[in-house]
């Protein structure tokens, strides 16, 4: 059996405490909620969210222990292809009444 | 013939569906920024409707399941079928507690005449229509997501059962773990941005 | 020729057409999980979609050969438009080159069995053939066909009462068919070469079909959940689009085109990729900077994902997106022109063999050459003012997919067709076809080019007399192409059946396919090969 193909088992105990972080985490944007943040308020909750996918994608979806390349880069491929995406739209919709 | 168990192959493949769903839900969030971005005060007051505490109690009950089928998967490697079953035929039992509860919000709003196309809901602000056709499509779109998440599962609970699944073939199965993730990713940002705007 | 010099063969006569499985008859082809069979299983609907796209484009010019009415009405004409975009973009052109010649000669060139996934790969044909059956349907039902052209712009696309609905949906069918396929390849890419066959000894061919597999994983569900949004903006009234309930229109032209733009470059990268393919071989040269190549492919499918805005100039975008897109065009026109620049130096001092196949790759390097410049003038913010929906930007798409991508097919079907048939077809009668359709094709569409110049708006179903000529022009210009297009596959077609009986490398081909027999066995290798050296080496 090649490396990448090893069977890496995750302990139970593992899944339990990534488990504890994301209700943390849940905990903490919902409070921040409620908070008067601003202009801030979307970027904090995104970047909770951010962290939360992530903690699921590295270790329930096992992405951390992946060795080969293409299971690195297609996470990072697909949020570039997206940012792409909304900031090329916004170019449009944020600036419909000419550049200030 | 060669024979060579190649386990990597199912795994990729699994992979590149999940990125073509990423980018699937992602067209909406293209949707949502917009709509938000031209709409912020309306999509605020909308929001204030929504009960944001059915929508934390779903965010943990999805968050859960999740952790019950990584459990399940790791039980079939070390050989503990039972357990494996148990906790698989929990998370399916939490997807299920997630569209009832989906199912009771909806039929909320509905009862109140808050539905695409409606009279109640076209008198409103327009970005309110928007805030709540998005809404619909997009929690819609991921209910269905789950149902057939809970229906792949079922096949993996009988596959389980006549030993088709187990410690030497559990590609299908870790597959339909990363799909159920998947389900749960997306409504880690769909919490927020309906149920948290401020 | 293997490293060794001999040519394997197993048992002579025992072809993938004889070997039969599971299932006998028609199920031995319709459940198939063998990737050379599905491949001709694509070829004779992908082909038959085509003659039905062509007999519409027939009608079409026909109506249009003269001012005022014709041969039929309005509605008529707005439906056989739409229908001829639909049948053409999404039946053809974009399935075409990656269906048939990426399933039945990408596991071969990589030294593969078949596919990573040979069953998903079955799935993919039943969703093609589905889509297409439901697009069909919505012909004969509802209100009637379509008539939104096929880019099925909102807020018309919502409030028209023709059978809207059931043809989106159908294309969303024939999307997921797509990605599937795209999942297939580039799987089986990573994962299938045979021993040897590093990256950087891929056939070109590979490189762009590989290349392609990510557009399409990672740009059609933007289509999928566009389509979606219009069939329950109809039936549910959701809003998203529609300016009454506070929707913008020009958002619909956004997720459309971010499909749609790098769906052109899903069209014409596998072209490029025959075209790598085939010129090294009748130059009897390796080709000229195969990594510029192989990395160009990737380049034009990342930046040619960032251009889509220069569809939606006049649409009421922001003067911004409009400066930005524009750059972003010409940007993209540069690795193109680096795969021009590499094929005509591979041709320079090469020993020039010229053979049918060569010839449509000459034909594709001139006319996607004009095509590509007349992108650029499109391309820039001025003139688009003036261009666009003229018949200039039919003009130019033709040139760049029916004389790019198209010559590609072409140039393809020559090339291969002794490996997948195992017969011989007569060169004479193809190179005739082929200068038929080179008149009739520049007659036709430089017509086209002239017209929209002039001002003739496009999707019209009448003009002013002013362009009575051209119109004229380009309609005998497509009876001459339509002549040459009978003559190239009649001569196909016959020789499938009484073509003389071709050897295993005709044309003297260094990539993995040429050293099996014509036709392939089932299994493709006795044994998988173990690569030793790269694609285009001739000595």
């Amino acid at each position: 059996m090649r490396p990448e193909e090893e069977i890496r088992m995750t302990r139970y105990k593992t899944y339990v405490l990534v488990w504890i972080t994301l209700v943390i985490l849940t905990g903490i944007t919902l409070s921040a909620a409620g908070m008067q943040l601003g202009g801030w308020t979307v970027l904090i909750a995104l970047a909770i969210a951010g962290t939360k996918s992530g903690l699921v994608l590295n270790y329930f979806m096992h992405l951390k222990s992946e060795r080969l390349l293409i299971f690195k880069i297609i996470i990072p491929l697909v949020m570039v292809v997206f940012l792409v995406f909304i900031l090329l739209t916004f170019s449009d919709l944020a600036f419909r009444g000419g550049v200030k | 013939m060669e024979t060579h168990k190649d386990v990597i192959s199912p795994k990729l493949g699994m992979w590149l569906f999940i990125l073509s769903e990423l980018i699937l839900f992602g067209g909406m969030f293209i949707l949502y920024s917009a709509y938000r971005y031209k709409n912020p005060v309306d999509f605020h007051h909308a929001s204030r409707e929504l009960e944001v505490l059915l929508g934390t109690l779903n965010t943990v009950i999805l968050l859960t399941s999740s952790l019950s089928i990584a459990a399940s998967i790791t039980a079939i490697q070390r050989g503990q079928r039972k357990l494996s079953i148990y906790l698989l035929i929990a998370t399916m039992a939490l997807g299920l507690l997630f569209l009832v509860n989906k199912g009771f919000e909806w039929g909320t709003k509905i009862e109140y005449g808050i539905y695409p196309n409606s009279p109640t809901l076209l008198a409103r602000a327009k970005g309110e229509v928007l805030f709540y056709g998005l809404y619909y499509v997009m929690t819609g779109l991921h209910g269905l997501h789950v149902l057939v998440g809970i229906c792949i599962f079922l096949v993996m609970l009988v596959f389980i059962v006549k030993d088709r699944i187990n410690q030497a073939h559990l590609a299908p199965f870790e597959n339909s773990g990363l799909y159920w993730h998947l389900v749960d990713i997306i409504w880690i940002f769909l919490y927020p941005l309906f149920y948290l705007i401020t | 020729m293997t490293s060794t010099g001999e040519t394997e063969t197993i048992q002579p006569g025992i072809s993938f057409y004889q070997n039969q499985g599971r299932y006998h008859g028609i199920f031995a082809w319709i459940l198939t999980s063998d990737h050379k069979r599905i491949g001709l299983l694509y070829l004779i609907f992908v082909m038959a979609f085509f003659f039905s796209g062509v007999v519409l484009g027939f009608f079409m010019r026909l109506e249009m050969i003269a001012p005022g009415g014709a041969i039929m009405k309005p509605q008529t004409y707005n439906s056989l438009f739409t229908l001829h975009g639909i049948i053409m973009i999404f039946l053809v052109v974009i399935p075409a080159i990656p269906t048939i010649f990426g399933n039945f000669f990408l596991p071969i060139q990589i030294g593969a069995r078949d596919v990573a996934f040979p069953r998903i790969n079955l799935l993919s044909w039943w969703l093609y053939i589905s889509g297409a059956t439901i697009v069909a349907i919505s012909v004969f039902t509802g209100g009637g066909p379509p008539d939104t052209g096929w880019t099925f712009y909102a807020p018309y696309s919502l409030r028209t009462t023709v059978n809207v609905p059931l043809a989106v949906f159908g294309v969303f069918v024939l999307g997921m068919s797509s990605i599937l396929t795209g999942i297939n390849f580039v799987t089986t890419t990573h994962r299938l070469r045979a021993p040897g066959m590093t990256w950087n000894r891929l056939p070109l061919f590979v490189w762009s079909i590989y290349s392609t597999s990510w557009v399409q994983i990672l740009v059609t569900p933007v289509i999928g959940i566009t389509l979606v949004l219009i069939i329950l903006e109809r039936f549910f009234g959701v809003g998203v689009f529609d300016p009454a309930k506070g929707g913008d229109p020009i958002l619909y032209q956004h997720m459309f085109w971010i499909y749609s733009h790098p769906a052109t470059y899903i069209m014409i990268l596998p072209a490029m990729g025959i075209i790598s393919d085939v010129v090294p071989v009748f130059a009897r040269k390796k080709i000229f900077g195969y990594m510029a190549i192989a990395i160009s492919g990737i380049a034009i499918a990342g930046v040619g994902s960032l251009v889509w805005g220069h569809h939606m100039f006049v649409s009421g975008q922001s003067d911004f997106a409009d400066l930005l897109f524009s750059l972003l065009t010409f940007l993209v026109a540069v690795p193109s022109a680096i795969k021009v620049f590499n094929w005509v130096a591979t041709l320079h001092k090469g020993s020039i063999v010229l053979e049918p196949p060569l010839l449509f790759c000459l034909g594709f390097i001139f006319l996607f050459s004009i095509g590509g410049l007349t992108g650029l003038i499109q391309g820039a913010l001025a003139p688009n003012m003036h261009l666009h929906d003229t018949y200039w930007i039919p003009g130019h798409f033709h040139y760049i997919i029916f004389g790019g991508m198209g010559f590609g097919l072409f140039a393809g079907f020559h090339y291969w067709f002794p490996k997948m048939f195992g017969r011989m077809y007569n060169r004479k009668a193809a190179m005739g076809a082929w200068v038929v359709m080179l008149v009739g094709f520049n007659t036709f569409f430089f017509s086209m080019l002239l017209l929209g110049w002039e001002g003739m708006p496009r999707r019209y179903y009448d003009y002013l007399p002013q362009f009575r000529t051209l119109h004229l022009t380009a309609t005998f210009g497509s009876w001459i192409l339509i002549a040459g297009l009978i003559l190239m596959f009649g001569n196909l077609f016959h020789a499938l059946f009484n073509g003389e009986k071709a050897e295993d490398n005709p044309w003297g081909g260094a990539t993995l396919e040429w050293r099996i027999p014509s036709p392939p066995p089932t299994e493709n290798f006795v044994k998988i090969p173990k690569v030793e050296q790269g694609p285009y080496e001739f000595r």
